[in-house]
């Protein structure tokens, strides 16, 4: 062939190409359903919104930051009220940031993403808080000085943890009665590359970051240690914040700022306030750039939405923004509206762990220079992070026992927020980043084509490979790794929700997330209590359900097995008209090919532990469908049929088994033919890399 | 430099054929795999619901599934190898020592679990690496049959005189093979204190932008500092043909000099068939961005497109072969 042959075939193939009818999507489209009406605070059938917490631990405090020096002077005043019926005298604290004070912690002991391996650790790394003095502060000014009486506490055993501090006071606390604690303290702040609190450059991410009192609940105390994977828990209050900050820097806190005055001394005070919080944290540095919008849509309250945002992510400053939005909406129609007058979105310093992580009316989000918005990256982790103001904000769940009341909710509503707005999500690998773990969160991102992954579909793997390790309610310390316990926070409970609304219907599951959300808000919800909401709002009992999920470490697996052939006529002697025995006729040939009775055999098997009801679909070779339904509970049932031949048998027709670990045994189709081109097709893909991988060795040799 | 780029493509394209010898080479030992994994995938999707919509769009949720199962190559069958991410992920097995044969990569470094739900693009298996080795041989054995046709004023050619004139040369050219993979060596060596360097420096930069740079400058680096050694190597093996030398050493030690003395020139040449280049992928790019393969018929033309580009891909190489004679023998004659 000539080049000028090769060039008009060339041309001729580019043509035929162009003009080709078929057209790759770049997207594909939501098949969610509409979002129904918010419902307002006396929505009937719905418990009533309270309008506010109850207040019991509520923080006054004053903090100096020293960037150069990396510390932090803090004051506090905590007025806590018993609202127990025991008269206590020994008050519980955490001191989060002792988690980072050495190698012996029970955080560094642990497995956790929240310390650097060995080979990573340097002396920045290491960070502290130091508690001066623990005063009681009486009416009239009198004080009691509880710092002698201090001591740490080690309730899982490691002597060398210093996360949770006890003071003591010789006069107990009636019930009802209203303490006030003075305390001071000062904190080295650790390197920000592993924990989500601490500094790079000027960035600093304040978080977890006060004397924090435990919560008596059910009876007695409830302040753990900083376990390797645990998060937190803490009752509800008034926060009045001062934080003092060179000029210059720009600063974001839970609640609204009240105030900022300008100090003789080259430095700023920013007072932040917020009713009705469990938490404060915020975040400073010279280099964010603020983008300011308002979230105001009929039958919401108004939320004031402030960006902080890193230069370079400037671009997606309007992503992050509706991404706020987004939350905003859904999971205020979907549970109860955001209460609050504002949220306060931070995109984190490039370097920093902080980002990903919620706090009462202020989350980190998180994203790259190049983020194609296929990746729905700042999306997925700016949905997720501001849901958490509703499913840990809001519903104060306590994090360290029941890890996926917040994490597995949300994640749930986050996978469902995503799908409704945005779509399924693509899939891409980054290449020629760095080496270390940061770097390979930016680089060049290479986005597969025609691939997606579905509502839910990323976390089946998860269960696969972990999902067996634990009974998925326990304590988060309790799992047998870090892995298990991100499955069971966070996957498992996501799928297991997205197979119960499934059951339910979507309006049922909404009434349940509605009420759940209501009755406790600014409350500590249990598992037991979303399981009894669960009940009453279906009017049946569905504990069945959460003992084959919650209550187990077992996998979901429906199977489908056809077996087909043609009926041959009956052989051997029988009875003629005339009652004599006479030979029947020979049998035909069981070959595939011409009309004629088939018996098909269709078997659906339960591989995995969890027993589910299911249903299935039988397509016959008529056109016609048949659909039945099996309760799941044995190993296997058989249905057969007669006549015209089954060409397709799907168990699960629907996915309403979002859990189901392996969906590709769930269908059998007759057809052969799909399965040919479909093998060809990718192969020929691969083969294109493989022949291009060849070739390119011949830049090197 | 031009009219040594023009005269190279004017003999490749008296001599087309040689591109198609070339690419044979390319397409039998790629179908030695596939048509086994085209077999496997068939198996695997059998009357299965899956296989409907892997015909249609690529089902990640049976993929991911599938490749936990898979040991050998057919776990390099991935979304990563999709559309225009293959050149991304070839160019990081590149620069990350996999190519020719794992002989660069740091030992040790390679994770052999399972990386489907790491963020760290996944190594090669050895049956690739052996068969880019065999590749690797095969071509460089072609290297000194393809010189001589494009050395001869007259052209044409013929098979035999082609494996012939091959074989007269393939061992110096193994050798110069051999000492282009040292200095490549060398230069993978000196990359890695350097690319901790970088590391170290973009982990602690300001913004994303400055480490973004960082990132990408250092691996730019180091596929400049690989295509100037493929430079001088390849010069070299025009130099063993045209002035018919023994030594391979001698005549990688002449490349050398003749590319520091006309650096612009060979720069230059190289520059131009990889703008081509670029222009090539781009063009496959955007039709097949909007082809939509489902049948056998748009299967066809998207193999056909695939092979059509591998053509054009092998021809450029052996353009630049040519071009790359023609200059050096357009010095010599200046000289």
């Amino acid at each position: 062939m000539s080049p000028r042959s090769f060039g008009a075939a060339v041309v001729g193939l580019s043509l035929i190409a162009l003009a080709w009818p078929g057209t790759r999507a770049d997207t594909v489209p939501s098949t969610a359903l509409p979002l129904p009406p918010v419902a307002g605070p006396d929505a009937p059938g719905l418990p009533p919104l309270p309008e506010r917490s109850p207040r019991n631990a509520s923080y006054t405090i004053e903090a100096r930051l020293e960037p150069d020096t990396r510390t932090l002077e803090g004051s506090l005043v905590l007025e806590w009220r018993n609202t127990s019926d025991q008269a206590l005298s020994t008050f519980p604290f955490h001191l989060y940031w002792n988690a980072f004070r050495n190698t012996l912690s029970t955080t560094a002991r642990g497995d956790s993403r929240r310390w650097a391996a060995h080979e990573e650790q340097d002396e920045r790394l290491f960070g502290w808080i130091d508690v001066h003095s623990v005063r009681r502060l009486h009416e009239g000014g009198a004080e009691e000085d509880l710092t002698p009486s201090l001591r740490h506490l080690h309730p899982d055993g490691n002597q060398d943890d210093r996360t949770v501090m006890e003071v003591s006071s010789e006069s107990p606390v009636a019930p009802g009665e209203t303490v006030r604690f003075g305390i001071e303290w000062t904190s080295r702040i650790p390197y920000g590359t592993v924990g989500r609190a601490g500094w790079v450059h000027d960035y600093h991410f304040i978080a977890q970051w006060f004397p924090k009192i435990g919560v008596f609940w059910n009876g007695e105390w409830n302040c753990h240690p900083f376990y390797a994977v645990t998060e937190f828990f803490s009752d509800y209050g008034v926060y009045d914040v001062r934080l003092t900050v060179p000029r210059g820097f720009v600063v974001g806190a839970t609640g609204r700022r009240e105030e900022k005055t300008a100090n003789a001394d080259g430095t700023e005070t920013h007072h932040y306030v917020q009713e009705d919080v469990h938490d404060f944290a915020w975040t400073t540095s010279r280099r964010f750039l603020e983008r300011v919008a308002t979230f105001d849509e009929l039958g919401y309250p108004p939320v004031a939405i402030r960006l902080l945002v890193q230069p370079e992510h400037e671009q997606h400053s309007e992503r992050y923004i509706e991404a706020t939005k987004i939350a905003l909406r859904t999971y205020g129609t979907w549970s109860a509206p955001y209460p609050y007058a504002q949220i306060t979105v931070v995109d984190p310093a490039w370097g920093s762990s902080s980002g990903g992580m919620e706090y009462p009316t202020l989350f980190t989000g998180g994203t790259s220079v190049l983020a194609p918005p296929v990746l729905q990256s700042p999306e997925s982790v700016t949905i997720h992070e501001a849901g958490h103001q509703f499913w840990y904000g809001l519903v104060g769940n306590n994090e360290f026992e029941e890890a996926w009341l917040d994490e597995g909710i949300n994640t749930y509503m986050t996978a469902k927020a995503l799908n409704h707005a945005l779509g399924p999500r693509g899939v891409a690998q980054r290449y020629f980043g760095g080496g270390h773990r940061q770097g390979r969160k930016t680089g060049w991102p290479a986005i597969a084509p025609e691939v997606w992954v579905m509502r839910g579909s990323d976390r089946v793997p998860g269960l696969r490979h972990d999902g067996e390790k634990d009974v998925m309610a326990r304590p988060g310390w309790r799992y047998r790794d870090r892995k298990s316990y991100g499955t069971n926070s966070y996957g498992k409970p996501a799928l297991t929700l997205q197979t119960l609304e499934a059951l339910l219907g979507e309006e049922t599951m909404i009434r349940v997330l509605r009420t759940f959300a209501r009755r406790y808000r600014f409350a500590h919800p249990t598992t037991e209590d979303f399981i009894e909401v669960v009940a009453e709002v279906t009017g049946e009992d569905w504990r069945w359900f959460f003992e084959e999920t919650f209550f187990s470490s077992g996998l979901c697996d429906y199977a489908v097995k056809v077996e087909t052939r043609r009926l041959a006529p009956p052989g051997g002697w029988f009875e003629g008209p005339d009652g004599e025995l006479s030979p029947a006729p020979p049998a035909a040939s069981n070959d595939d090919a011409g009309a004629g009775e088939w018996a098909s055999r269709v078997t659906v098997i339960r591989k995995g532990a969890v027993r589910m009801p299911v249903e299935l679909r039988i397509d016959l070779a008529d056109g016609s469908s048949i659909d039945e339904l099996w309760d799941g509970r044995e190993r296997w049932m058989r249905f057969e049929y007669t006549g015209q031949r089954v060409v397709m048998a799907h168990v699960d027709p629907l996915g309403k088994l979002a859990f189901d670990v392996d969906r590709a045994n769930n269908q059998w189709i007759a057809s052969r033919g799909p399965a040919r081109r479909a093998a060809t097709k990718w192969a020929a893909r691969w083969m294109f890399w493989l022949q291009n991988l060849l070739e390119l060795q011949m830049v090197v040799g | 430099m031009l009219e040594a780029l023009r005269r190279g493509f004017t003999g490749l394209g008296r001599n087309w054929g040689l591109v198609v010898v070339a690419f044979s080479v390319n397409i039998a030992l790629a179908l030695l795999v596939a048509l086994p994994l085209a077999s496997q995938l068939e198996r695997d999707l059998d009357h299965t619901g899956v296989s409907a919509s892997m015909m249609y769009g690529f089902d990640h949720d049976w993929w991911t599934h599938w490749s936990e199962d898979q040991e050998g190559y057919t776990r390099s069958l991935a979304p990563d190898v999709f559309g225009t991410g293959f050149a991304a992920r070839n160019v990081d097995l590149l620069l990350r020592g996999f190519v020719p044969g794992r002989v660069f990569r740091e030992a040790g470094k390679e994770a052999h679990a399972a990386l489907l739900l790491a963020r760290r693009p996944r190594g090669l298996d050895p049956l690739l690496l052996g068969l880019g080795v065999l590749y690797l041989v095969v071509q460089t054995f072609l290297t000194g049959g393809l010189l001589g046709v494009f050395r001869a004023p007259q052209g044409g050619w013929t098979l035999r005189g082609l494996i012939h004139g091959s074989g007269f040369y393939f061992g110096r050219l193994i050798r110069v093979g051999l000492l282009g993979l040292g200095l490549v060596g060398i230069v993978f060596a000196a990359n890695v204190p350097f690319a901790r360097w970088v590391d170290e420096l973009a982990r602690e930069a300001v913004s994303e932008e400055t480490a973004l740079a960082l990132l990408l400058g250092r691996h730019f680096l180091l596929l400049l500092a690989i295509l100037l050694v493929h430079m001088v190597a390849s010069f070299a093996r025009v130099i063993v043909v045209q002035q018919e030398r023994q030594s391979a050493a001698l005549a990688f030690v002449s490349s050398l000099g003749f590319c520091s003395r006309n650096l612009a020139a060979s720069a230059g040449q190289y520059g131009a068939v990889l703008l081509l280049a670029l222009v090539l992928f781009g063009a496959w790019a955007s039709i097949d961005a909007r082809l939509l393969v489902v049948g056998w018929k748009s299967q066809l033309v998207a193999f056909a497109l695939f092979q059509v580009f591998l053509l054009s891909r092998i021809g450029l190489r052996l353009a630049l072969l040519a071009s790359q004679l023609e200059l050096h023998r357009a010095q010599q004659g200046r000289r």
